[in-house]
């Protein structure tokens, strides 16, 4: 099971200026703020960046591993030996104790290495396997049955605490409307498309190992405790990723046992999954139901919310979220199970728990705001927090309004004649971000390079390029001068990025590093040029006393003064840069075609901040990327499980959809700057309420409610049956 | 369409005036003097005229890729997209799903856009192969993929060579494509990370300056 590893930071909503090495303000940054092409843009465009997956060493070696076909099973036997004499096998390695049980399909059983691929995949073929099988549990609703076989140790369902404020019955006696209603959400894979695997590599006692990982340092660590050796003799190195989205914290058990088989076999090893294997045991984000009451007053506030809720992490995982989300419900009481099921266990997945409380929650508040007749956006600013750095919802509502057009937008039901209906729906979203502490690294040369470390890496979101950004800027060189080394545990710690922690992270710990380094050099070199170190600055690409701008050098003649040692700091995150706490909110506007039951989102608004932007053009584009993310699990996204075998159906990419490019809405994204926060991180917010929104604004199009995603055409076209028969809304 | 032992019948054809039989299937792989493990039966023995099968064990094949020929050994099984990745260390076209469903390992192949995960090295000889490779010499880039860059149409990249070489192909077919015209020519390609707007913008922009290799 993986090492789930979601760094959550609690810091202030908006920080004290740090002392020494503070942003610059919007209005004299020369680089940062400004729209700035990915770095790494050319080598990816070019096919040239190197990811784990295209890592070819001397001598390697095929891994493959053997995983359970069912989906629940106690392993008898298993006889590595035909496997072991096979053409080309160098090695087999069991994983799982005959005896133990494989808790489901796609549990890892045993491992090998071969010399080509194509004869690992034969000569896993040879592993005699004996399986006894068990009586499983494919789906949480029947794992809720009192006729339930007994599959896990300490019971199926794990129930939670009840969570209670104020008076819940007071609460209903005190509403003039009260809706009852379930919602559910499925289980989503994170399909990154550079699969999980790791090439392990060995001299003597000494590991390299590429990793598709989103955790240079804490996969040494992983690796080291795993294999009982010191971290010092370890080293990851990630250099380009094919995306995260939660699931590569650590090297998991592919990782450690391809390190294994490298070990025994004096070989490097390439062990990379197969996109079955990452369906199957790559994580997920868990389902979400929910069953809830809540109660409206007359006017339009909230009076109470009763919700039992529940959802399955697979085999041994958890399934909370948050409920309610975001609006203030004075008297709320809300239990949560976590339900067990024979299936992949589940991993973060960007923002995780809060896209399905939010969906829940969403949909529940335009049903209260159809009982009382009100506009949702009115409604939602009749019951949201007050407002607060962290917490901007009131004023995004407006201006998301504004921009989507919500004026146009009609009662529930589109009365247009046709079978093409038009809706909008709205949800709001926030989330937490925030640094901590990270190391970094800088040198300036004495032929004005300038080299900046940091054992941080870049999943796609851009980290390498506010990386050069935040050191160019503090240097007053252009982001070309720079060069920004990432993605090696031999770099300066960093954490995981996960969280949205990465730039509250790691921009801090560069900011003030090249602060430092710019101090260091100023004070070698300010003898020289006859002022005091404190007077010079850097800027436009030359150093030179504050006050007499005249007198100073460019850069490369200034750090010629060095000779020949270059200038070479360890520096650490500070406070003072970064804060904690993001709002925002998504429009949606649907097309809905009552007679093949298929929606298409035609735009989706979205209004964001982050705080402090760095690169606008970056942070936009993950907004893109999270809206999409949320259009595909509104969609599109199912992982299913056959409810006899515990199978999945569609562990691939044919039957596992995704959108295409003509499947993308038009985005219209508002990033809203707050300079005066410091940098908090973008990576999940703008995920979490775009299904929310679609929801919505599918329900207002057809005047029909549909309560579960993915929102299929057979679900489009159940409810619209449903309701011509005489079903309620 | 069945393929026919007869060979005075006309030979099947695909929708593309491919000869999809298995006599002319073989004979596209010509002999290469291989000795094969291959059962013989009654219907090899009607082709007795034709060239040996080919395999299990490797054999020796010439692909032609970016204009330049490579000498290797593969299992007949092998498909194009792993011989290149792994015996040849052209890592720029990916693996992700193979299956032909995601287009992350789309190549250009005698003029058409090819998902090489799903055909055969083998098969690919004689043919030719345009790979991400053979676009940008050095660090110059075609102006698609500068297109790209501009416009963030990439952000972990993996997806991003076969989504350029769609690109290439659609432009090179129509020079100024449509909004439509590029989702439908695109739709091939799938990217996890939502990078399908820059890659709109950029494809629509980059129609100049579209070369051939």
């Amino acid at each position: 099971m993986a090492d789930d590893q979601v760094p959550e930071v609690q810091a202030p909503a908006r920080p004290t200026r740090h002392a020494k090495y503070p942003w610059p303000e919007p209005a004299s940054s020369a680089v940062l703020g400004k729209p700035t092409s990915r770095i790494d843009g050319p080598v990816k465009v070019s096919g040239r960046a190197k990811y784990t997956y295209d890592i070819n060493r001397p001598g390697m070696l095929h891994g493959r591993i053997l995983r359970s076909p069912h989906a629940h099973a106690r392993l008898v036997s298993l006889d590595l030996s035909a496997a072991q004499k096979a053409p080309g096998v160098k090695v087999v390695l069991g994983m799982l104790e005959p005896g133990k049980k494989a808790m489901y399909q796609g549990d890892e059983i045993a491992a090998l290495a071969a010399v080509t691929e194509q004869q690992a995949n034969d000569a896993l073929r040879l592993i005699k396997a004996e399986y006894e099988v068990l009586p499983h549990i494919a789906l949480e609703t029947l794992a809720m049955r009192d006729a339930a076989p007994a599959v896990f140790e300490g019971g199926n369902i794990k129930e939670g605490d009840v969570e209670q404020t104020g008076d819940v019955d007071a609460g209903f006696k005190a509403a003039a409307h009260i809706v009852e209603a379930s919602y559910s959400t499925q289980v989503q894979t994170h399909v990154c498309l550079e699969t999980k695997g790791t090439v392990c590599e060995w001299e003597g006692d000494k590991l390299t190992a590429w990793v598709s990982t989103q955790a240079v340092h804490g996969s040494r660590e992983a690796f080291a405790e795993a294999l009982g050796i010191p971290q010092a003799n370890v080293r990851v190195i990630c250099e380009y990723m094919g995306g995260g989205f939660g699931s590569k914290f650590g090297p998991d058990a592919q990782g450690i046992v391809c390190a294994k088989l490298a070990k025994q076999a004096g070989a490097p090893v390439k062990l990379m999954l197969d996109r079955k294997e990452e369906h199957l045991a790559g994580g997920n984000r868990p389902s979400s139901g929910s069953k809830i009451k809540a109660g409206v007053a007359a006017d339009g506030t909230l009076t109470a919310f009763d919700a039992l809720s529940w959802g399955t992490g697979g085999a041994g995982v958890g399934a909370g979220f948050p409920l309610p989300y975001i609006y203030t419900f004075p008297n709320r009481r809300r239990r949560h199970r976590d339900v067990y099921t024979n299936a992949g266990p589940a991993r973060a997945m960007r923002a995780p728990g809060h896209p399905q409380g939010c969906f829940s929650t969403e949909m529940l508040m335009d049903e209260l705001a159809d009982k009382v007749r009100m506009d949702p956006v009115a409604f939602r600013l009749k019951n949201l927090p007050e407002e607060a750095p962290n917490r901007m919802w009131r004023k995004y509502f407006p201006i998301a309004a504004e921009k989507a057009g919500w004026t146009r937008r009609h009662p529930t039901g589109d009365p247009t004649p046709g079978p093409v209906k038009r809706g909008m729906g709205c949800a709001a979203n926030q989330w937490g971000g925030g640094g901590r502490g990270t190391k970094a690294h800088v040198d300036i040369l004495p032929d004005g390079g300038v080299v900046v470390r940091c054992g941080t890496q870049d999943l796609g979101t851009g980290c390498r390029t506010i990386v050069t950004m935040v050191a160019a800027e503090t240097l007053g060189l252009p982001i070309e001068a720079v060069k920004a080394e990432i993605g090696d545990s031999n770099y300066p710690f960093s954490g995981g990025s996960g969280g949205s922690t990465t730039s509250a992270s790691v921009t801090p710990a560069i900011r003030v590093t090249t602060g430092k380094a710019f101090d260091a050099l100023a004070a070698r070199i300010a003898p020289k040029m006859g002022v005091e170190p404190a007077a010079l600055v850097a800027k436009e690409g030359r150093i030179f006393p504050k006050d007499t701008p005249a007198k100073g050098l460019a850069w490369k003649e200034a750090c010629r003064l060095l000779g020949t040692e270059p200038v070479s700091v360890d520096g650490d995150w500070e406070a003072g840069l970064s804060a904690s706490g993001t709002s925002g909110v998504q429009i949606a506007e649907v097309e809905v075609d009552v007679d093949t039951g298929v929606t298409r989102v035609h735009k989706i608004v979205c209004v964001q901040d982050c705080g402090l932007v760095l690169d606008p053009k970056t942070a936009t584009t993950q907004c893109y990327g999270g809206i999409i993310m949320g259009v595909n699990w509104a969609l599109f996204e199912d992982r299913i499980l056959d409810r006899n075998t515990g199978q999945m159906v569609n562990p691939n990419m044919e039957w596992y959809h995704l959108g295409g490019m003509s499947d993308i809405p038009e985005m219209d994204v508002t990033l809203v700057n707050q300079p005066e926060r410091g940098v908090i991180g973008i990576g999940e917010p703008p995920t979490v309420s775009t299904a929310a929104a679609i929801s919505n604004a599918v329900a207002n199009a057809i005047g029909v409610r549909i309560r579960s995603l993915p929102l299929t055409p057979d679900k489009v076209l159940n409810a619209l049956a449903q309701q011509r028969a005489g079903g309620t809304l | 369409m069945a393929p026919k032992d007869d060979s005075t019948a006309a030979p099947p054809v695909d929708e593309t005036g491919v000869n999809v039989s298995r006599r002319a299937f073989l004979k596209t792989v010509g002999v290469t003097g291989v000795a094969a493990g291959v059962i013989a039966g009654p219907e090899t023995e009607a082709q007795a005229a034709g060239p040996a099968p080919l395999g299990p064990g490797e054999v020796p094949i010439t692909l032609t890729i970016d204009g330049k020929p490579f000498k290797l050994s593969v299992e007949p099984r092998v498909t194009l997209l792993d011989a290149m990745r792994d015996r040849l260390d052209k890592t720029g076209l990916k693996r992700v799903c193979d299956r032909g469903s995601c287009g992350a390992c789309t190549a250009i192949i005698d003029g058409r856009t090819a998902y090489t995960c799903s055909m055969l090295a083998i098969e690919a000889q004689g043919k030719d192969i345009r790979t991400i490779a053979g676009l940008s010499e050095g660090t110059a880039l075609h102006p698609v993929q500068q297109a790209i860059v501009d416009h963030d149409g990439t952000m972990c990249g993996f997806c991003t060579p076969g989504f350029v070489m769609a690109s290439i192909a659609l432009l090179e077919k129509h020079p100024k494509p449509t909004v439509e015209q590029v989702r439908a020519g695109l739709d091939g390609n799938i990217c996890r990370c939502g990078t399908y707007k820059g890659l709109l913008e950029a494809v629509l922009e980059g129609k100049k300056g579209v070369t051939r290799g």
